[in-house]
């Protein structure tokens, strides 16, 4: 996926391009295509350049569209494409709690 | 010091209860986090009766076997710690839970990742509106807070979740207008979908949500028929008033997790997702990091609760509280288990594939797959389906799924099945079905009939299972309804029976005239006019 | 719509019944029920507008992980309605992106 040489066909306009992919952050199929043509070929960076999965929900809902997205722009299978990286906290996690982290002591 | 335990067990729910049991067992101090605020997982909302065999807890109830691990557990010691979120798993198999409000770090000597699946969901034109939800969230609503997910109610995916999750809806008092998929055939096991379609809910394969309708929640929803490139076909839209739009459009595994804790990860298809790599025992790429259930493979409860137990199992001995060779010899009879489930028609290794035939060489409904019923054509060919003289068992069951309750059930021996438990079943024409109606009561595909072709007056008897309120009362008039849901005839309800044993599937007993006995499936309570 | 009485399931065990407010108004629910449930049986559909396109939101999973159901409880906003307990007297507020607070027009 890291072949950024890969050519695209060009940007097409699709009729659903208004639709709400990412419900937490709005982000919409027509904003996660145009990043594929911006050159954010992996999940992580889309997640990073349009915050989809970056909500309150962290990705639980959209995680699976945005790939089928991303993977149809790229002319790619969805399981070529790699996840996007998992990493602590799995679950939003107040400040206020991540603060009080104490180690359970016997 | 960090708290230290021999087995930490991340989700309460079958997989995650059974391995903490059979660690427990074995003399473990287990430790199961679950973020949710009741333990259990999906069971409790399991309200239909499972398949398999006795071995895997057949004809009983999802919630029942939910009941029966948690006071295991309890009885064995496990500690099940409640809205407790794994927020973290780390190298040295430290584990970062969030609890109360605070953070706890512990150790885990093994540790089962047991986190399940997540719904799948699709876009179409209004599916943010209120009123759109998974079908994960109407049997939450519907039956563990008694609340109603709508009035109306229109079904995406006829999967077994879709099918299951739309009789609920009518169980629970919704009216299904409809179940669609985009899919060319049911994807989800024939009893489910002709016990739906009998009460007249409508099937429409290949077809998709064109739009949900409405300003601030949901009014009505467009459907339409789409070709083979999934492109809607002009002319094909069909709408429908409804307050809900339920989607059963798969599940995915929740293993994010197993990634972050640095399990070897693969895309597999056929597990339905991104799943860690494990061997026969469920141990993943982390020596002592074990995963079971959904999240390692999207299957059924019965499949994750023996993935737990065998991976509890093998935790105990590769700590050594059993020895090599127990651990062998027990997980082998789990594994026996695992593959009497994993056979038939919808086994794991099965899908995608289109079968034409049962392993008996009998020809599959086709209208089963493309409508939700077997057609009164197709019906007689399956050798459930005989004729005799007096009350017998018309067994309407087409496909080869691991289930044989029906078999055990009858006292007189009518039912054969066999040792393969995916074997259609058939009748013993030597053996004189007695009536008593535990074959009907005990197929959790609610496809056995009692049916007496002939009472010498003209008219037949239809005994059916039925599980719906309020009940019928003997003497009820109303009309029968065929495989599809449309009325036939008149009936009468002659004997409603309920019994103990037969787990609040009731035995519907009415009088049609004899020309319907194989056509008359369901009763309504209805003016005839 | 609560289900009286269910083929399978009978009864529902309920908690007391106790009153809380939806956006000023008295509503009552059953103490324990995830107060989404208690507003879904108020007739009450619509939990939030979102933030960019001011778009109704409510229950979607049910089960805590969408966070699609969240309001503004007690004063405290993004509060997942669907697994939060009900308590007598909570004061609940239709949620405007992250506030309670209309955008461009009076809330509270």
């Amino acid at each position: 996926m890291n072949d950024r040489n890969r050519e695209l066909r060009p940007f097409v306009p699709q009729p659903d391009d208004d639709m709400i992919v990412c419900r937490c952050e709005e982000i919409t199929k027509g904003e996660i295509r145009r990043a594929v043509h911006d050159g954010m070929f992996t999940l992580t960076e889309i997640r990073r350049y349009l915050r989809t999965g970056m909500g309150l929900c962290q990705g639980q809902t959209c995680t699976k569209l945005v790939k089928g997205i991303v993977s149809r722009e790229l002319g790619v299978r969805p399981n070529e494409l790699g996840p996007a990286t998992g990493r602590a906290p799995m679950r939003p996690i107040e400040m206020k709690v991540l603060a009080k982290d104490k180690e359970e002591t016997k | 010091m960090m708290k230290r335990y021999d087995m930490i067990v991340v989700g309460a729910g079958p997989a995650g209860l059974s391995a903490a049991i059979e660690a427990a067992k074995k003399g473990m101090h287990v430790v199961v986090y679950d973020e949710n605020a009741k333990p259990g997982g999906q069971l409790f909302k399991q309200i239909h009766k499972f398949f398999g065999s006795k071995e895997h807890k057949a004809k009983i109830r999802g919630f029942h076997i939910g009941e029966e691990l948690l006071a295991e557990a309890a009885e064995l010691g496990v500690e099940v710690v409640l809205n407790a979120i794994v927020i973290g798993i780390f190298p040295e198999k430290e584990v970062t839970v969030k609890v109360e409000d605070h953070v706890i770090h512990v150790k885990g000597d093994t540790i089962l990742i047991a986190t399940g699946a997540s719904e799948n969901m699709v876009t179409f034109p209004g599916w943010t509106l209120p009123g759109v939800i998974g079908a994960g969230a109407a049997q939450t609503m519907m039956n563990l807070h008694g609340t109603l997910p709508g009035k109306r109610v229109l079904m995406l995916g006829s999967g077994n979740v879709g099918l299951v999750v739309s009789f609920q809806l009518m169980q629970a008092g919704c009216e299904v207008v409809a179940v669609a998929d985009a899919a060319s055939r049911v994807g989800g096991y024939g009893v489910h979908a002709a016990k739906v379609a009998r009460c007249g809910v409508p099937f429409y394969l290949s077809h998709t949500i064109i739009s949900a309708d409405g300003e601030d929640c949901v009014t009505g929803v467009t459907i339409g028929e789409v070709d083979k490139n999934w492109q809607i076909i002009p002319g094909t839209e069909k709408h429908f008033d409804v307050d809900t739009i339920c989607l059963a459009v798969g599940l995915s595994p929740m293993s994010k997790l197993c990634d972050m804790a640095g399990c070897a990860m693969e895309d597999n298809p056929a597990k339905a997702g991104f799943v860690p790599t494990v061997n026969e025992y469920g141990e993943t790429s982390v020596p002592g990091i074990y995963a079971a259930g959904d999240v390692s493979g999207i299957e059924e409860a019965s499949s994750a609760m023996i993935e737990g137990r065998i991976a509890g199992i093998a935790a105990a001995a590769r700590l050594g509280f059993i020895s090599e060779e127990t651990c062998k010899e027990e997980a082998a009879k789990q594994e026996a288990a695992l593959e009497g489930l994993r056979q038939g028609m919808f086994a794991p290794g099965m899908r995608g594939k289109q079968i034409t035939e049962t392993e008996e060489g009998v020809e599959i409904s086709q209208n089963l797959l493309k409508h939700g019923f077997v057609a009164e054509e197709e019906i007689e060919r399956f050798p459930g389906v005989t004729h005799s003289a007096g009350v017998h068992p018309v067994i309407e069951c087409t496909q080869n799924i691991p289930c044989n309750p029906c078999q055990d059930a009858c006292p007189k021996h009518c039912i054969r099945i066999g040792s393969n438990i995916t074997a259609l079943p058939s009748i013993d024409p030597e053996k004189k079905c007695t009536g008593c109606g535990m074959c009907v009561a005990s197929c959790s595909g609610q496809a056995i009939f009692l049916v007496n072709e002939d009472c010498g007056d003209g008219t037949a008897e239809v005994t059916l299972p039925y599980e719906f309120l309020p009940l019928p009362q003997k003497g009820d008039k109303g009309v029968a309804l065929n495989r599809k849901g449309e009325k036939v005839c008149a009936a009468e309800v002659v004997h409603v029976r309920s019994a103990k044993a037969f787990d609040h599937t009731n035995l519907l007993t009415m009088k049609v005239p004899k020309e319907y006995a194989m056509k008359a499936r369901f009763f309504r309570e209805e003016e005839t006019a | 719509m609560r289900i009286q009485e269910h083929p399978i399931l009978g009864t529902y065990e309920k908690g007391k019944l106790v009153s809380f407010t939806f956006d000023g108004k008295p509503l009552e629910g059953y103490a324990g029920e995830p107060i989404a449930m208690a507003l879904k049986n108020a007739g009450v559909m619509v939990h939030r507008y979102t933030r960019k396109e001011h778009k109704p939101r409510g229950i979607f999973c049910a089960i805590g992980r969408c966070t699609d159901c969240v309001m503004v409880v007690n004063g405290q906003p993004n509060v997942r309605t669907c697994i939060t307990p009900l308590e007598e007297g909570m004061e609940i507020r239709t949620q405007y992106g992250v506030t309670a607070e209309q955008p461009g027009g009076a809330a509270k």
